[in-house]
């Protein structure tokens, strides 16, 4: 069944198939639907159901609070229409998919270690890989019941490649099928690209700061970076965060990039100094964004920032940006749910 | 009877003055999670509601109180004197 689904202004309408959600049969339109994370927990997605029935995926996602579900309303990452549908939310241009995301078998190809935590996982999709760096796909595994986000770590390719450097969450359903290890017959399903905290063109000198499994965006943000065409005096400091410095990664695969150490500058901090004097660390410690702030003042807002990382570290990076005058629409982020 | 109005004040970003049934507060306009402006939003339970995607913040302390709203907007400390509301800003 195909339903059709109105905005309440009357502004547009726009299909989804069946057994998509109202978010991204809307941006697979075309329409700029607000949202962030896809899987329910940032909460930008919101809307009220005026007319229809949906099924909600995740009754819990704590992207509603009490008062919104009280209020009666729905994530729209979180809804499968069952009838046509009319809902009330705000669109905006910022929201339109940059290349259109479509949904597709990939196979599994191979894996290597990044840290004792994090390996990159390769897949491959028979159709090109369209993506801007910095995007993220949404991985179906079998068993997981839901779908995970992934960030990608390489670049569009013509081949259907696909690389994500993961994370090994200990008890994590998706982690588990992961690194099982990840059998090569596994049915894996890719929905993507997705995302806002996507490369743009533009003057500024870049900043990139990682913290953890935030290295996948940030990384293909370096390699966009460094194969595009921009400015050659435009330059990109790329930070690293981790707890210990056995989680301290990215240089090697940064150092291979033309311009490191000229217009491509890598630094690394380490949050747990307890572990860094137990290990000689000889670099800073502290968190990542203290690190930033330290190393770029005065003046951040000449810079173009691109974080992600989990929520506590995104969250720390926000309210030093916005304590130093950064204008909001420099900023762009993921928060790894 | 609560209300909010929006004060433009030249060389800063815009505020939202509330009042909430005769006690006067002030805080920062603009939305921390986008570009919305919070006078716009709805008021409910010392709350202001975001326009744009209804994440809220506590009108007295600017403290986020829903998501998506993550990073607190600016509370000042609002006088009045001679009929005029005064808000200290340490530019910080
Ligand atoms: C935009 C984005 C990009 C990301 N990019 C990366 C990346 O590049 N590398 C990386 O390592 N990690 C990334 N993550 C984190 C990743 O998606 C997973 O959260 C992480 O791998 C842990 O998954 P898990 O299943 O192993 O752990 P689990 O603890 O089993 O699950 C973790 C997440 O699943 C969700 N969840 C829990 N229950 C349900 C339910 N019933 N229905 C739906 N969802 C549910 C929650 O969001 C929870 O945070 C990203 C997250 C987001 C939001
Ligand atoms: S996009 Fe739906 S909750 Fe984040
Ligand atoms: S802009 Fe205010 S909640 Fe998104």
């Amino acid at each position: 069944m195909i339903a059709t689904v109105r905005l309440a202004d009357g502004s547009v309408a726009f299909p989804c198939a069946a057994g998509d959600n109202l978010l991204h049969a809307g941006l697979r339109a075309g329409i700029g639907l607000p949202y962030e994370c896809s899987v329910g927990s940032c909460g930008t997605c919101k809307y009220e159901l005026l007319d229809g029935r949906v099924e909600t995926l995740w009754a819990e996602a704590p992207g509603l609070g009490e008062r919104d579900r009280r209020k009666g309303r729905r994530l729209a990452c979180q809804s499968r229409p069952l009838t046509d549908c009319t809902i009330n939310l705000r669109p905006g241009a910022a929201y339109v998919l940059p290349v259109p995301a479509a949904r597709q078998r990939v196979a599994f190809l191979a894996s290597e270690p990044v840290t004792h935590d994090m390996r990159e996982f390769r897949f491959r999709a028979a159709a090109p890989a369209r993506f801007v760096p910095g995007q993220y796909a949404l991985l179906e595994l079998p068993g997981v019941g839901a779908r995970r986000a992934y960030s990608m770590c390489n670049l569009a390719n013509a081949e259907g490649d696909w690389h994500f450097h993961i994370r090994a969450v200990p008890g994590g359903r998706a982690s588990r099928i992961l690194f099982g290890p990840l059998d090569e017959r596994t049915e894996v399903v890719l929905d993507g690209p997705f995302g806002l905290a996507y490369l743009r063109e533009g003057p500024r000198d870049i900043v990139c700061v990682a913290g953890g499994s935030g290295l996948s965006p940030m990384v293909a943000i370096a390699r966009g970076f460094a194969a595009g065409k921009g400015h050659p005096a435009r330059r990109l400091h790329f930070f690293f965060g981790g707890r210990t410095p056995a989680d301290i990664c990215g240089e090697s695969l940064l150092a291979v990039l033309p311009g490191y150490g000229e217009r491509l500058t890598y630094h690394a901090a380490v949050s747990d100094p307890e572990a860094a004097r137990a290990a000689g660390w000889p670099g800073p410690t502290g968190f990542v964004h203290t690190l930033v702030e330290a190393a770029l003042a005065p003046n951040l807002a000449r810079f173009e920032f691109y974080f992600a990382g989990p929520p506590p570290m995104a969250e720390a990076m926000q309210r030093m940006l916005v304590a130093n005058s950064v204008p909001s629409a420099q900023v762009h982020f993921d928060r790894f749910f | 009877m609560d209300g909010v109005i929006k004060i433009e004040v030249p060389g800063r970003p815009p505020l939202a003055a509330f009042n909430l049934d005769g006690t006067f507060y002030v805080t920062d306009d603009t939305c921390t999670h986008g570009e919305a402006s919070l006078s716009e939003g709805v008021i409910e339970d010392g709350l202001i509601e975001c326009p744009f995607h209804q994440g809220c913040f506590e009108i007295a302390t600017g403290r986020p109180a829903a998501a998506p709203c993550t990073v607190p907007i600016r509370a000042y400390r609002p006088v009045i004197e001679r009929d005029l509301l005064h808000i200290e800003d340490d530019g910080a």
